[in-house]
């Protein structure tokens, strides 16, 4: 993954000119409905302003190449926890929220770096265990610091911030170095925000019975359906991301999507609940936090992956 | 089992920028390595190009909260203040920065809420409330609050009127209060000039006063501006 590599891949280009055309259409359509029709679109053009501003940076991280496109995930993931750490009270404990930035960090690196011995971008063994080391590295912090009281809570939520989203979703960072990165990357950060979008349609056009009314009561089992059939065709629609994949892939990467997509925001959504905020943060107008965003990639990114590397090896 | 109880942060759901206006603000680590970063380099930008030195270090409390008031005649005046104290203080020195100017625009808000740490201080609006927030920052241990009693910058350089708010809030508490004198600051860096220029800065700090013997009212708010205003015109390098 090179700017040059970039430009010149078919892959790319195709999802860069489909998200700027998206953009357009949608932003025409937005026009129309306020100047012609005279309807209130305030809101929906808040998250649309928001998605001109998203789109162009996750496509910029790509194009600039496989260590951008790392650090921008790690970012991403250490910003999420620090929305996390802020909601919980856990950043309250600098300690441990330092030991997980570290954590979080590390996992970036290992993405970053090859096996010692020679091998392929990405050190995928050490990957694979940083969470037992960043586990041990937690655990060591009441032991120097001496602290007993409210200690496990400490740690539970450090453990389940970093586990949850330093190192699943660093998942996507570790896809940057497979040879279909781009393939891989795009189509799961486009279908999965897809998926987002055409749970909330179906829900909104079919939805009468609830699927699970005190995570999230806005979600329908209609919704959910209809976003699963949707992510079901998905992936032979844009089948040209990864060309080599068969029709069992396929089906795969439709079920992954389809289902971990709602899985994952209805994670957060347990989480939120329990408590008792809306949103993780507001940092993107009409969107909520970071985590309110990048919800639904935490479960699909590592099921992707280990989905690809079952069937094809990560590095060939 | 008992259910866990969540600490969640205040501002959790507010945007960055209302997130910054409001005070007291929730620790960040971004911002404190922000502005460790950033008062390493004032120090070493206030040595080198303006010879800045110190005078009377020993005055300052080793613990404990204080006040400390000075002359203001220019933007350096509150970075040399805060500079005067350990890099440990730091986080817990809040120079009082007028809402009204240094809590408007975007880039303002940035520099006086992470750089400075600045407390906004309504000058014509929600006095009350400013004064309230002073007096929880003065109550509550090892913070330090930085106030230019004038209320804004002297066009002169001369020393103006101190304000009576400052004895309103000193009045019958008995923390300690130091004068200080930051002599060089107008020539400078003065409100007509848009860059510093390269004049030497010296700071003279006074030994600390206290007002925790006088009963809170007008007339002592005037006494204590007043006397205020003479212990730190005291300290001026006599021309």
């Amino acid at each position: 993954m090179t700017p040059s590599a970039a430009l010149h891949d078919p892959v790319f280009r195709a999802y860069a000119i489909f998200a700027a055309s998206l953009l357009v259409v949608v932003g025409l359509i937005l026009a129309i409905m306020s100047r012609v029709l005279k309807k209130d679109v305030s809101s929906i053009w808040k998250t649309y302003s928001s998605w001109l501003i998203i789109v162009p940076v996750v496509f910029g991280f790509i194009f600039a190449g496989r260590a951008p496109a790392i650090v921008g995930v790690t970012l991403l993931g250490i910003f999420g926890f620090k929305e996390y750490a802020r909601a919980t009270g856990l950043y309250r404990d600098w300690w441990i929220t330092g030991s997980v930035y570290i954590g979080i960090i590390a996992v970036g690196l290992t993405s970053l770096c090859s096996h010692p011995r020679g091998g392929p971008p990405g050190w995928y063994g050490l990957f694979m265990t940083v969470p037992v080391y960043v586990v041990a590295l937690l655990i060591l912090v009441p032991i120097i610091s001496n602290r007993t009281k409210g200690q496990l809570q400490t740690l539970a939520l450090s453990i389940m911030g970093f586990i949850y989203i330093g190192w699943m979703f660093g998942h996507l960072g570790f896809l940057a170095n497979a040879p279909h990165a781009y393939g891989y990357l795009l189509y799961l950060v486009f279908a999965v925000e897809l998926n987002d979008v055409a749970a909330f349609t179906c829900g909104r056009l079919f939805g009468k019975h609830k699927l699970r009314d005190r995570v999230s009561p806005g979600k329908t089992v209609e919704g959910a359906l209809g976003a699963l059939v949707f992510s079901m065709v998905l992936p032979w629609l844009l089948h040209f991301s990864f060309p080599h994949f068969g029709g069992l892939q396929l089906v795969l990467t439709g079920l992954i999507v389809g289902i971990g997509g709602q899985l994952g925001d209805l994670a957060i959504s347990v989480i939120k609940r329990d408590i008792g905020v809306k949103d993780m943060g507001a940092l993107i107008p009409g969107h909520g936090g970071i985590l309110d965003r990048v919800d639904s990639l935490i479960y699909t990114a590592p099921l992707f992956l280990h989905m690809v590397d079952y069937f094809y090896d990560l590095s060939k | 089992m008992k259910h866990w109880s969540y600490d969640t942060a205040e501002d959790l759901e507010q945007p960055m920028i209302e997130r910054l206006k409001s005070f007291p603000r929730e620790p960040d680590i971004l911002v404190y390595m922000i502005r460790g970063l950033a008062a390493l380099c004032v120090r070493a930008w206030l040595r080198v190009y303006h010879r800045y030195g110190i005078t009377g270090l020993e005055n300052i409390p080793k613990e404990g909260s204080f006040v400390m008031v000075g002359n203001h005649a220019s933007h350096l005046d509150a970075p040399c203040l805060v500079s005067a104290l350990p890099l440990r203080k730091l986080h817990r020195v809040f120079p009082a920065a007028a809402a009204d100017y240094f809590f408007q625009s975007v880039p303002r808000i940035w520099i006086a809420s992470v750089v400075i740490n600045a407390l906004p201080f309504g000058r014509q609006v929600n006095i009350r409330q400013s004064m309230g927030l002073c007096e929880k920052l003065i109550e509550n241990p090892d913070n330090v609050l930085v106030i230019f009693p004038e209320g804004t910058r002297s066009s002169s350089g001369e020393l103006g009127r101190f304000k009576p708010g400052i004895g309103a809030l000193l009045a019958g508490k008995p923390v300690p209060v130091i004068p200080c004198y930051l002599h060089g600051a107008h020539a400078s860096w003065s409100r007509h000039h848009y860059i510093p220029r390269p004049r030497k800065l010296r700071l003279i700090i006074g030994q600390p006063l206290s007002y925790g013997h006088l009963k809170p009212g007008k007339e002592s708010s005037l006494t204590i501006a007043d006397e205020l205003q003479k212990a730190v015109q005291a300290l001026a390098p006599k021309q």
